[in-house]
């Protein structure tokens, strides 16, 4: 328990470390040549192992963590040297004991790099999900709803200011369905949580 | 040489700042345990207090390293930094005029504010001042007796491993006090010198980090979108609020009451100004938070407000309310979020805070020569009364205009339409036709059990604002607004809400005026169970007031 919160006091410390050292240098002596202007695209792509847990508001029921693979993808325009605009596309497919369900992802996404040297970012965004489910055996012809969905998350990119770089992820997806379908009927208030830890290519 | 010295210096101040992390530790936990003893049934178990300890000294930290960082401004002559071959910039520059006992503005080169009446860009401690904010509100929930604030690092774990849900708080809990708390996360970033998206980040992190850490119940959705958007538009608004009330130039007690006036509306850049002494420092204002125009109305009066069962209340309710345009929408092209934005506070007129409304410019650029211009705006909306209950989170790309109707009279309308992200609208289960007492709360005063009588869905919105003046001053306003909620949580339903509202105004003497408005609330909500089921709801309003100032 100790060695925890020593591990949580060090992660405390780690903003304001970050703050102090990420002043930016002089340049070299004797440099004057100027680089060329950056590119105004944004690309990610990567994949991530993701973990799902749904939850319904009035169930009562208990709800096992599901896994699977998940596609990532962000594509968008760069606004400055810290920040991107653009859309993040999130795909995951899952089965449970009675069914397949897959889900996308498609938000707003904004992603911010507080410190224009270091490669810790943040992102987060909202947008839609859509629900395609088998749940219970619904037939050949699945099940597809809509979903408000929000997502957040952070990670770490090498090579921060080259054209191409990698980054290091961790995101939450959160879809909120409404109504989730089934074969028995209709189950209310239905929300599922997404969580994936991943890596993938960035291209400015 | 230059590095060296430096590299020596970074040695010497991180020592430094080491212990004094170490000493400021030791004093909180200390009297931390104090507290403790005094009060031994406070909190429930020693990880508790042993955590709060470390909250409490991330708040402090954040102090601790700023008085470090004011102590490293001044620079030696001898230590200017050479920041290209062959250039030496100046180290000091002295703006505006030292008077009586003001401190001279000095900037120095590594300072890192953007202009000399800017604060110095802080990431770190913006973000553990928001942490701050947290724990603060977390020592407040506790203090109320909320069972809710009682967190360990089990309940913390718990709602990581749940994820996000909706939660069952009252409307005002979630569609005001969430987003008044995100403007404070807001104004974190803002006062320590981050731009108005990069304190939109630190407004999303301090929400997360509420949401998961702050309460014992699971990690809420609406209160993460309300906290995060509502908190942004809020938040943006009331920094430039106090940026107006704020005079830099002024010294002494006219000073001292002008940043009071700015710290009641912006606490945390009040806070952070005092810290530091930029609140006694003579600057010229950020030229950013220097307004193109700036117009308001204070109106006081009395409302009647209709219900379905009869057309008007016998008995009005008093009101006040405050309109303020802040630039010019649909002026200008503008990258500067913000820099015009319109508000709408009333106090009263059915119930004690019953109705805000935000609707600042994110994005302007005129549309070729004939006076049109493209905007994409952000709004927060907020109506709580006896009769019904809305709120919203948008995002609308616009149309405004401005015509010259004669020599003294100008016709000004602006137009909107885009996305709610989340809205909220008081809604029953058919078959109930009047919400049912609420009991006394175990759960603590703030804390709601449930069941919650209102739905929450995103949806899409429209509307528009035109207004004729006379002279500068208004004399006709009319308003529409239009939304539409699907609801994702609540009872299953399609809610289409209208709004519109029209006040003639008469200028009376001076700043005074008279004024006459008429407003009608239209909804219609088309439930999804098996009749398709339809109702309608419509409430009409009139009021009747004494306006002062420029509308």
């Amino acid at each position: 328990m100790k060695a925890f919160h020593i591990f949580v006091a060090i992660v405390w410390f780690i903003p304001a470390l970050f703050a102090q050292d990420a002043q930016p240098g002089p340049p070299p002596l004797g440099q004057s040549t100027q680089p060329a202007p950056p590119s105004r695209l944004w690309i990610v792509a990567g994949g991530a192992s993701g973990t799902l847990r749904g939850h319904c508001q009035d169930c009562g029921q208990d709800f096992p963590f599901r896994h699977g693979g998940a596609l990532v993808g962000n594509a968008g325009y760069r606004v400055n040297s810290r920040m991107d605009v653009g859309a993040d596309v999130f795909w995951m497919q899952w089965k449970n004991e009675s069914g397949r369900i897959r889900a996308t992802a498609v938000n707003g996404v904004a992603q911010f790099r507080p410190w224009e040297s270091k490669g810790f970012f943040v992102k987060g965004g909202a947008g839609m999900a859509f629900v395609r489910n088998w749940v219970q055996t619904m037939g050949p012809n699945p099940d597809d709803q809509k979903a408000l969905s929000v997502m957040f998350g952070g990670g770490w990119e090498f090579k921060p200011t080259g054209p191409l770089g990698l980054q290091l992820f961790a995101m939450q997806h959160v879809g909120a369905l409404g109504d989730l379908q089934t074969v028995a009927g209709p189950i209310g208030d239905v929300s599922a949580n997404f969580w994936s830890l991943g890596a993938a290519i960035v291209i400015r | 040489m230059l590095i060296t010295a430096s590299i020596v210096n970074n040695h010497s101040e991180r020592r430094a700042r080491l212990l004094l992390y170490v000493k400021v530790g030791m004093s909180i936990r200390r009297r931390y345990g104090q507290f403790l003893q005094a009060n031994p049934a406070v909190f429930r178990g020693r990880p508790a207090c042993l955590f709060t300890i470390l909250m409490v000294g991330g708040l402090l930290l954040g102090d601790a390293r700023r008085s470090v960082a004011a102590q490293e401004i001044p620079i030696p002559a001898q230590e200017t930094p050479i920041l290209a071959a062959g250039t030496v910039i100046a180290a000091q520059e002295t703006v505006g005029s030292a008077q009586g006992d003001q401190v001279p503005a000095v900037i120095a080169p590594d300072s890192g504010r953007a202009c000399e009446g800017c604060p110095p860009r802080r990431v770190g401690t913006s973000l553990l001042q928001t942490t701050g904010i947290n724990v603060i509100y977390e020592i407040a929930n506790l203090v109320r007796g909320q069972v809710t604030a009682h967190i360990t690092p089990k309940t913390w774990w718990e709602n990581m491993q749940q994820g996000m849900v909706w939660d069952l708080d009252d409307f005002a809990v979630n569609q005001i006090g969430h987003p008044y708390q995100g403007n404070n996360y807001f104004n974190a970033g803002r006062a320590n010198g981050l731009s108005f998206y990069e304190s939109a980040a630190v407004t999303a992190f301090g929400s997360a980090t509420w949401e998961f850490f702050g309460e014992t119940n699971h990690a809420s959705l609406n209160d993460f979108i309300n906290t995060t958007l509502g908190g942004i538009t809020l938040g943006e608004m009331f920094h430039r609020t106090g940026w107006l009330i704020r005079n830099t130039q002024a010294t002494g007690k006219r000073r001292l009451w002008s940043e009071i006036g700015a710290m009641a509306v912006d606490p945390i850049t009040g806070a952070n100004r005092f810290a530091s002494g930029d609140a006694s420092r003579v600057t010229d204002k950020p030229s950013e938070f220097v307004p193109s125009s700036l117009s308001g109305v204070a109106a006081a009066g009395m409302l009647w407000r209709g219900t379905q069962a009869s057309a008007f209340t016998a008995a009005p309710d008093p009101f006040l309310e405050v309109d303020a345009y802040y630039g010019d929408t649909n002026v200008g092209r503008s990258r500067t979020p913000y820099d015009a934005f319109f508000m709408r506070l009333r106090f009263g007129g059915g119930s004690s805070f019953s109705e805000a409304r935000v609707r600042g410019r994110l994005y302007g650029q005129p549309l070729g020569k004939g006076g049109l211009e493209f905007l994409v705006l952000q709004t927060y909306n907020y109506q709580n009364n006896d009769a019904y209950a809305t709120g919203s989170q948008a995002i609308d790309a616009g149309l405004g205009a401005t015509r010259a109707l004669s020599r003294r009279t100008n016709f000004w309308i602006l137009g909107w339409g885009g996305l709610t992200v989340l809205g909220a609208v008081d809604s029953l289960p058919l078959g109930v036709t009047e919400k049912p007492e609420e009991g006394e709360p175990s759960a603590g005063q703030g804390v709601s059990e449930g069941p919650r009588f209102y739905d929450y869905g995103p949806g899409s919105d429209f509307g528009t604002l035109a207004r004729l003046t006379r002279d500068g001053r208004e004399f006709l306003l009319f308003n529409y607004i239009g939304r539409q909620i699907y609801s994702l949580d609540g009872v299953r339903a399609n809610h289409f809400l209208q709004h519109t509202r029209v006040d003639v105004l008469l200028p009376l003497r001076g700043a005074l005026g008279l004024g006459a408005s008429a407003e009608y609330f239209h909804r219609r909500s088309y439930y999804q169970d098996a009749a398709s089921t339809i109702r309608t709801y419509h409430y009409p309003q009139l009021r009747a007031y004494l306006t002062w100032g420029n509308r």
